[in-house]
């Protein structure tokens, strides 16, 4: 059912079609009502008075799940979010498309405005970003960090020692070399710490990996006092694929059927 | 007898903290090769330091899992010579350390340098106000026998060690806004920014700036900014986590000793360390005037003897002089004739503080902390004010610091609170975000009842006698603190949003000084440095001036104590003493100054 | 939130056990059989005892006590481990009568002997009624008593070690079996062990609304619980 929504999407939006059959899509699928997301927009999720004085309700997930949709006050995006991120922010494996989906509701949105300034540089994100107004960064952070979904299987099978150096660096880093544990900063088994820092559990591994990269290279340098940058250059392309393999693979929520996150077939 | 003599090095150092480890790498690279002795075990930041488990408030905070072991060795402590000393049996007012990087990986961070006057502070205060000011209270404060100009290139040195970050205040004479203006001129700007300010220091800024003080950022070595330091460590941004004191960082985000230089260091040819190393005492020549090495317990119990060319005592403040005195080094200070030298002129640290409530808007988020994290004014330290009628010599910084909210010790409550009960439990819970406080961070000055010797009843699990501390605060550090309260209250009392304050004055009338609860880690003396060998223990190079061999670091060095903490001066003494080592003792070992 | 279930009953007293619990037959001892596991310091006695003293400590409000929070079950293992030991005391004598009180602690007894002697020194109590046999106001009275006592060197020693325990128990990570549901931290806002704040601590009287996180935190959950406390039935 995934990959058919994923194509009903695809065609979507590649065919311009626009706001309506993209509803129609996300409406196939059942989402959850808006006020059943509001219910889990528990303290963590919170915008954290990013920059717009609005309460987070459904007034504001409602308009979140209209930004996701391609839909939009200066035209939109141009582009549906759920094009790429999927109806619940489950993104792909391509390593150009992260999971968004429970993030941080204020990292969501301070990386749509740094993409918009060109901080976090890339082409697709910033001419998206740029188009949205700050209420609708807000809104679209706030939808997907209440959205569940399933973690997708990590498919490829990897050397065990990697994974076994990955998960050291992961809880105690390396004093060999300088590079602090990823758990000082990512919360619990990876899981991120709202507000400002985002999950490694259950991320991408292709996207990790590119993103530490950037990181390392300079090409990417929005985190406050470019702590990444400094952990990158000290971490080499063995070490990166390591962590960021092991955390694909982490999964550090129980998982719980809620009636949303079903897990694929 | 030692049990196993192992070949001879050229240095032994004893301690693997902050001054021991500056040693070793100055003089491995210098070509001496090098043994130190830690006491403790190995550690380090990344691994061992890591979060979440580091952030154990329980274990490290209250239980001291980084500090010294004292049932291994402790002190016994009286206020005054009359009384009978008793074995401090837990740690309490102060916080030495054990294992790799000593204390230097628990501390703060907060990094000053002394005032130019503080270095010369009889002469000062003799200049300004008559050597009667001195003499009518019967205290014991000397001059340090090194000036600022001749220490500037050394703290200079250790600020871009440790990466500090600050306003600079005075650059070769021009006074900056922003930074402290009392301060002494400075080669260059800090190495790094300031730290980034909470509401409430920002309040004891705006109140101060009101009364017509200079506030500045506290100088701090909790990171803000990546960094490279000299030595090629590289170090990240603080993250305000708040748990800086009693904690190891895992995040590379403070100065300590292991990520600074042990990371340079290890592998070097002329490096070796040695960890559950525990010295005995320094060997002394038969001739007498000069160490032969020294002697440790290892890690099997065994003891063995290292002989070495040059001894360098890196260990803490108190265990330096209580080796000392075990080891027979030096006279040891009597304080009833008033001879000898070693354990003369211990001081430690005067504080005096306010807790301030704000009201319910001021939100201060007392977790997001950093052990440097704060704002200060040095209006009221040693000779930036004038004393002439207030009858005290010394004075110190007067700051307001937001290091953590770690709540089994972070209970503000308004003055009256009971101790325990519904109404205590409603006033934590009511002031635990709207609170703030403004400390007087005051000197010490020596007095000749206030010094170190051994015990006569106590041991150590080695059967060496345990060290004593006789200490009370001088009736000079008393005026200092009743003083230095007032200016607090004054402030407190210009800070906007304040609904109430409660003070404390350890040195308050009738308070006597107490080993249980926690002041500062900053003892200093009672192996002072100057240029007369009645009145000090090693030269002004830190030679010791009865063993050409032995060179001493570290806060026992200090006269009297400062208005500030001790680990930025103590640095620059010790860089300064590195100096004349590589560049005058070790061509030609001598005495470097005739006695 | 998660109450010790066992420091609950505690305070019920033996003889309000058996009525709340009339699935089962009394075990040898009804704590273990509550709670899974046995205490690892206490007996029954004590346990109650410190729980009737502690929660004069940290009483019930809107927040927990501190039996409902676990102190009593922190306390145990404290006791019943190193630190009840005395490791990282110094205990060589002599131990002299006279001491000051700026030379702080000067009994020979290791913690968990502390609180053992403490208990049976003031237990038999003021008016010879005991502690866990008073009501809230004449237990307030009892533990208020207790407070400063110049009673003797023990009682004083002991009253200083409850509180400070207490305390711990209340406030000091759940992987200690205090702090339960992070009760301690919930009610003053601390977020506990993870920790970073780079983006926020200059922003001025923002609140920072975030749910604890220990140092064991299961993500979605809470604390883990190491010492899980299951029936033996289940």
């Amino acid at each position: 059912m995934t990959i058919l929504i994923r194509t009903l999407i695809a065609t979507a939006a590649s065919a311009a079609i626009g706001l309506v059959v993209v509803a129609e899509a996300q409406n196939f699928q059942d989402a959850p009502s808006v006020q059943s997301l509001e219910a889990r927009l528990d303290n963590d999720a919170r915008l954290f008075g990013a920059a717009v004085d609005v309460e987070v309700d459904d007034d504001l997930l409602e308009a979140g799940r209209l930004v996701a949709m391609g839909g939009a006050e200066n035209g939109g995006s141009g582009m549906a979010c759920i094009t790429c991120h999927g109806a619940q922010g489950e993104g792909d494996g391509s390593g150009a498309f992260p999971r968004l989906t429970s993030l941080p509701a204020w990292y969501m949105y301070k990386q749509l405005i740094d993409y918009a300034s060109g901080d976090r540089p890339n082409r697709v994100m910033s001419r998206i970003a740029s188009r949205l107004t700050e209420y609708e960064m807000e809104a679209v952070s706030a939808y997907y960090s209440v959205l569940r979904s399933p973690r997708e299987p990590v498919i490829g099978e990897v050397d065990g020692e990697l994974l076994q150096w990955g998960a050291q660096l992961g809880a105690v880093g390396s004093a060999e070399r300088g590079i602090p544990a990823c758990v000082n900063c990512h919360g619990p088994n990876g899981s991120g710490l709202a507000p400002s820092v985002p999950y490694l559990a259950g991320q991408y591994a292709r996207y990790m990996e590119y993103q530490l990269q950037l990181w390392k290279e300079g090409v990417r340098d929005n985190d406050p006092l470019n702590v990444m940058s400094t952990i990158a250059q000290k971490m080499t392309e063995y070490d990166m694929r390591a962590v960021s393999e092991y955390y694909a693979r982490v999964r550090a929520e129980r998982i719980q059927d809620d009636g949303v996150a079903v897990v694929p077939e | 007898m030692a049990a196993r003599t192992l070949p001879k090095t050229d240095v032994v150092i004893i301690g693997g903290g902050w001054t021991g480890l500056a040693a070793a790498y100055e003089l491995a690279n210098n070509g001496q090769r090098c043994v130190v002795l830690e006491r403790g075990r190995y550690r380090h930041d990344a691994t061992y330091f890591a979060g979440p488990g580091e952030h154990d408030d329980l274990k490290y905070a209250h239980q001291y899992e980084h500090m010294m072991d004292v049932s291994t060795q402790t002190l016994t402590f009286r206020n005054t010579p009359e009384q009978t000393a008793l074995p401090m049996r837990r740690l309490g007012s102060f916080l030495p350390g054990q294992g790799l990087g000593g204390a230097g990986i628990h501390w703060n961070g907060q990094n000053w340098r002394p005032l130019p006057q503080d270095l010369q502070m009889r002469s000062f205060y003799v200049d300004r106000y008559g050597e009667q000011f001195l003499s009518d209270d019967d205290i014991t404060v000397q001059d340090w026998g090194v000036t600022y100009e001749e220490l500037e290139p050394h703290l200079d040195f250790f600020e871009r060690v440790a990466g500090i970050g600050g306003a600079a205040g005075n650059v070769g004479g021009e006074i900056r806004e922003g930074g402290n203006p009392f301060e002494g001129p400075r080669s260059r700007d800090y190495p790094n920014p300031p730290m980034k300010q909470p509401i409430a220091t920002t309040l004891f800024a705006q109140g101060a700036a009101q009364l017509g003080y200079n506030p500045f950022p506290i100088p701090s070595a909790n990171l803000t900014a990546a960094y490279e330091n000299p030595y090629g460590a590289q170090l990240h941004p603080c993250t305000y986590c708040g748990f800086c004191e009693r904690f190891g960082c895992g995040y590379y985000a403070k100065a300590d000793p292991i990520i600074c230089i042990y990371d340079r260091l290890v592998g070097h040819d002329n490096f070796e360390i040695r960890f559950n190393a525990y010295v005995m005492r320094v060997d002394k020549s038969s001739d007498g005037k000069t160490a032969t090495g020294v002697t440790y317990v290892d890690e099997d119990g065994q003891e063995v003897f290292q002989p070495a060319d040059i001894v360098c005592m890196c260990a803490y403040s108190l265990w330096n002089v209580h080796l000392m005195l075990v080891s027979g080094l030096g006279e040891p200070y009597d304080f009833r004739n008033r001879t000898g030298t070693v354990g003369r002129n211990y001081a430690y640290q005067t504080l005096a503080a306010a807790t301030v409530f704000f009201e319910k808007d001021i939100l201060t988020n007392p977790f997001m902390g950093a052990g440097a994290l704060g704002m200060a004014i040095d209006d009221f330290n040693t000779g930036n004010f004038d004393q002439g009628d207030l009858g005290f010599v010394g004075g110190g910084y007067i700051g307001s610091t937001q290091t953590n909210g770690r709540p089994i010790a972070y209970q503000p409550t308004p003055a009256g609170t009971p101790g325990f009960g519904l109404e205590w439990k409603r006033a934590v819970r009511d002031n635990y975000n709207h609170s703030g406080g403004v400390l007087l961070h005051g000197s010490s000055v020596a007095s000749p009842s206030n010094f170190l010797d051994l015990d006569p009843t106590y041991t150590d699990v080695f059967g060496r006698p345990l060290l004593r501390m006789t200490f009370d605060f001088p009736e000079n550090d008393r005026r200092m603190a009743a003083y230095g309260l007032e200016r607090v209250v004054e402030i407190v009392e210009a800070m906007d949003s304040v609904v109430s304050y409660a003070t404390v004055n350890r040195a308050g009338p009738e308070q006597n000084y107490s080993v249980v609860p926690y002041q500062t880690t900053h003892n200093t003396g009672g192996a002072v440095i100057g240029t007369d060998p009645g009145t000090s223990v090693v030269n002004r190079y830190g030679q010791m001036w009865d063993y050409h061999n032995v060179f001493v670091f570290g806060a026992c060095l200090f006269p009297q104590n400062l208005g500030y903490n001790p680990t930025g001066p103590l640095m620059g003494l010790a860089y300064w003493t590195l100096e004349h080592m590589k560049n005058a003792y070790i061509p030609n070992p001598r005495p470097l100054m005739d006695a | 939130m998660k109450f010790s279930r066992r420091a609950v009953l505690a305070h019920i007293g033996a003889a309000g056990l058996s009525a709340a619990l009339p699935v089962r037959s009394p075990a040898q001892n009804a704590y273990a059989d509550l709670e899974g596991r046995p205490w690892f310091f206490f007996n029954d006695e004590q346990a109650r005892f410190v729980a009737a003293m502690v929660d004069i400590f940290i009483p019930e409000d809107e927040f927990p006590s501190a039996s409902q929070a676990g102190v009593v079950d922190f306390i145990d293992l404290q006791l019943a481990g190193p630190y009840g030991r005395g490791e990282g005391l110094y205990l060589q004598g002599p131990f002299p009568e006279s001491t000051l009180p700026t030379q702080g602690y000067q009994l020979p007894y290791p913690p968990a002997e502390l609180v053992s002697r403490g208990i049976e020194e003031v237990e038999g109590g003021q008016d010879g009624i005991r502690l866990v046999d008073r009501d809230l106001a004449g237990r307030e009275a009892f533990v208020g008593a207790l407070s400063g006592t110049q009673q003797s060197p023990v009682a004083g020693g002991f009253f200083d070690e409850m509180l400070k325990l207490a305390n711990w128990g209340y406030f000091a990570d759940p992987i200690y079996d205090g702090n339960r549901d992070y009760a301690g931290w919930r009610m003053v806002g601390f977020p506990g062990a993870h920790a970073y704040y780079l983006s926020f601590v200059d922003k001025h009287n923002v609140p920072y609304p975030v749910d604890p996180k220990g140092i064991a935190h299961v993500p979605g959950e809470g604390p883990a619980e190491f010492l899980e406390t299951r029936s033996r039935e289940g």
